[in-house]
């Protein structure tokens, strides 16, 4: 089957620094794919790439088998992309439904009920007329993910989705991304914790240096001596 | 209450546009500036409140507008009627270019290069090189022959189809988008939105209106020159009354000019030599008590419902 997205030999240099350094793999529709590695690894570089944000020095990415390499951010959200980002970036001084608004093309009235839709999703829907800077820490997460749900994506970029929220909220953000996944989106997640890496991926593929070191099933990569050696410096 | 808002307005309206027929001229006058102005402020609110990028270059509309129109009447005798669209046209058109080099320059750079550019235009008008076309430093006097209530009539139009454009941009989704620019470009990008598009409709649209305005302005006073024409203080002025009534709000540019201008007049009349320092202070003031300004203000204190049809 064709692969969702395909990594092919992507070089990404910042100055000196090898930020992705012929990175290549593929990433099969309907997965969840934890994407892990230390501080640096290169692994919100990759996120920039695919959506565009960054063009790589080398290399090409597809998407459903089209090349999306040098395309601009919107147009590759437009073909199914969504992404979040590891520092929350909603829009404060736009209430929840604006935010929502704010994406995607289409029939007002359609919009608006999709929108009011996402909102229940993420169990926001009675705060729609607030300003989005008013949500706590956790809320702002899920309103981010709702305004990505928005562009009805194929692909779900999740940067540290479950950082920085209360056990609790954390729950809920991975039985929400597991019954999307059970529809059919595709994610890959990037995640310090390796306990929500474990118990929520399918897949894994480990960075370190922008190389790829280690890519596979969660139970295999759970047992990768070189991966254990790099990330928790044994 | 929207039938008692509708009513307000159309008897503002009917007001305003019988004003010519019982006021004395310094009337008519004073409310032209206030119209000018209007449009000024509120075409800069249009892009720069809405999108976050700051617009020091407002001058620069004004002034290739006034020149083009000005130019028009002075030596090939076209009707203002027609010299008028065509400056603001024409300006427009070179706000396409100058807006797909400048917008992508953000922050303080951006502020920055429109000065310089409205600072280049001014000197380039104003060289020898130009001097066949322009008249050059010596500036341009004529009539257009138009008289004073049919100007304020055409400032007056010009002034309401300018709000109703910003009320309409204000709260629709192409509004919403120009916001999300303001509030964080990149992540607007990555959720879809053709930001380089939306940054330059709108800053063609601002280009267009005071474009328009600045013909008029410079008809009005029936002589152009590059000082005149490109002078900061027509940049500056429109800002403040902005932030005087609120940056991103609808009406906020209107009651700015308005009581921007009365201030002014008030001071310059009772205090001829003390009337800067004086306006100065109350700048200062305004800006370290009220920097979301008089609407932004009452909006925050719920005095007037938090709505962007405001």
């Amino acid at each position: 089957m064709e692969p969702i997205l395909r990594i092919d030999d992507v070089v990404k240099k910042f100055g000196e620094v090898m930020a992705l350094d012929h990175c290549s793999f593929d990433i099969q529709a309907g997965t969840i794919t934890g994407l892990i590695g230390p501080n640096g690894a290169g692994k919100t570089t990759l996120f920039n790439l695919i959506t565009g944000v960054l063009q790589p020095d080398q290399g090409h990415v597809y998407l459903g088998g089209e090349e999306i390499t040098g395309k601009k951010p919107h147009e590759i959200a437009w073909r199914g992309v969504g992404r979040t980002y590891q520092i929350i970036r909603i829009f404060p001084k736009m209430t929840l439904l604006e935010n929502l608004m704010v994406v995607g093309k289409g029939k007002e009235r359609r919009m608006m009920e999709r929108a009011t839709d996402l909102l229940r999703l993420v169990r926001l829907e009675e705060k729609k007329n607030d300003y989005a800077s008013d949500l706590s820490f956790g809320q702002q997460k899920l309103l981010s993910l709702a305004q990505v749900l928005m562009l009805d994506p194929q692909l779900i970029l999740l940067d540290e989705p479950a950082a920085g929220i209360n056990p609790t909220l954390q729950n809920e953000l991975m039985a929400l991304i597991h019954r999307l996944n059970e529809d059919g989106k595709t994610f890959i997640i990037v995640e310090h914790d390796m306990n929500v890496i474990m118990n929520h991926c399918q897949n894994a593929i480990a960075l370190n240096y922008g190389q790829k070191i280690a890519e596979g099933s969660c139970s295999v990569i759970q047992r990768d001596e070189r991966l254990l050696e790099h990330y928790f410096g044994r | 209450m929207k039938i008692r808002v509708g009513l307000s307005i159309a008897i503002l309206m009917a007001f305003l546009i019988s004003v010519p027929f019982f006021a004395t001229d310094y009337w008519i006058t004073l409310l032209t500036l206030i119209l000018i102005f209007t449009v000024y402020a509120s075409g800069w609110n249009l892009f720069s409140g809405l999108t976050g990028y700051t617009n020091f270059g407002l001058a620069w509309f004004i002034g290739v507008s006034g020149y083009v129109s000005s130019l028009l009447i002075a030596d090939y005798h076209w009707l203002w009627l027609l010299a008028w669209p065509i400056g603001a046209l024409f300006t427009g058109l070179v706000s396409i270019g100058v807006g797909y080099i400048l917008l992508r320059i953000k922050g303080v750079y951006f502020a920055i290069s429109m000065v310089a550019l409205t600072e280049g235009t001014r000197e380039l008008f104003g060289t020898e090189y130009l001097t066949p076309l322009t008249h050059g430093g010596k500036g341009v006097p004529f009539v257009a022959g138009i008289r004073l209530p049919t100007l304020y009539w055409s400032i007056l139009l010009l002034a309401f189809i300018t709000l109703i454009l910003c009320y309409k941009i204000f709260s629709s989704k192409f509004g919403l988008r120009l916001i999300a620019i303001r509030e964080d470009e990149q992540a607007a990008e990555t959720l879809g939105i053709h930001t380089t598009k939306d940054k330059i409709i709108a800053f063609i649209l601002s280009a267009f209106l005071v474009g328009l305005a600045g013909s008029i302005h410079f008809t009005y006073q029936n002589y152009i020159d590059p000082t005149f024409a490109f002078n900061i203080q027509l940049t500056l002025t429109p800002i403040v009354m902005a932030l005087f009534g609120g940056v991103g709000t609808v009406f906020g540019p209107v009651i700015g000019a308005t009581l921007f201008t009365f201030i002014h007049e008030i001071l310059w009349a009772e205090l001829t030599l003390l009337y800067m320092a004086i306006f100065g202070a109350i700048l200062m003031g305004l800006i370290l008590f009220f920097p979301q300004g008089l609407l932004g203000w009452m909006k925050e204190k719920g005095i007037l419902p938090r709505s962007r049809k405001i």
